[in-house]
């Protein structure tokens, strides 16, 4: 996660650092009194290079996709009720289990 | 008594194998999915529009931008979900459509701030 932010904000710094060399590029223009037809190729790489790091850092930095299954690996419950050690299952109730079963089938 | 144990429980598998059939969806993880789409999609969209204004776009080249950007969005979008959309989210427009219009609002607001700054000031 702050290694996704870093890198957006780098790609941030990076596309104002376009910016700011496109501003310069047609103030040259202006004084050789030429026509503005795109910014210059390295201009361009870098807007490139801006828009790679903001997309990995708006595919990393909000969080990671959640199995939507009920019934998948990720949503299953795995953890045991914590007095689990105080449960006694070899008591004299267990005598009666099977006509409980009974009981509950009829 | 452990055979009707086992017959309950194979039945209980076979009731919540036919609940799986009726697409039950984890609601509270597919809302954070269509969040975390949200975020990325408005993100790109303020990005693109930036760029779009630096590189001078006017016009319907700037719209065309900004549908080549939401599609390579979708398609790294996809390819974050592992190519399995249907694990993550119940239908493919949560991937594609989602956020679209919005994201236009905040492409367009941005591309206009940006190349009023580097072209008209």
């Amino acid at each position: 996660m702050g290694l996704g932010f870093t890198v957006g904000v780098i790609g941030v710094l990076i596309l104002g650092h376009a910016a700011y060399s496109t501003i310069q590029y047609r103030s040259l223009l202006k004084i050789m009194e030429e026509e503005f037809s795109g910014p210059p190729l390295d201009v361009v790489l870098e807007l490139l290079v801006g828009l790679l790091c903001c997309m990995w850092a708006a595919l990393t930095v909000p969080g990671k996709f959640l199995s939507v299954h009920p019934h998948s690996d990720e949503n299953r419950v795995v953890s045991l009720p914590e007095n689990v050690d105080f449960m006694i299952f070899n008591h004299r109730g267990r005598a009666f289990s099977s006509e409980i079963d009974l009981k509950l089938k009829h | 008594m452990a055979v009707g144990h086992g017959d309950s429980s194979s039945s209980d598998k076979k009731s919540t194998d036919a609940l799986s059939d009726l697409q039950t969806f984890n609601a509270e993880n597919l809302q954070s999915n269509m969040k975390v789409i949200y975020y990325s999609r408005t993100f790109l969209s303020i990005i693109g529009g930036v760029i779009a204004g630096i590189l001078g776009f006017k016009g319907l080249i700037g719209f065309v931008f900004y549908f080549l950007v939401m599609a390579v969005t979708s398609a790294a979008l996809t390819a974050k979900a592992k190519f399995s959309i249907h694990s993550y989210f119940d239908t493919w427009n949560r991937v594609l459509l989602d956020g679209f219009f919005g994201g236009l609002m905040s492409f367009v607001l941005f591309w206009t701030f940006a190349y009023d700054i580097v072209h008209i000031f």
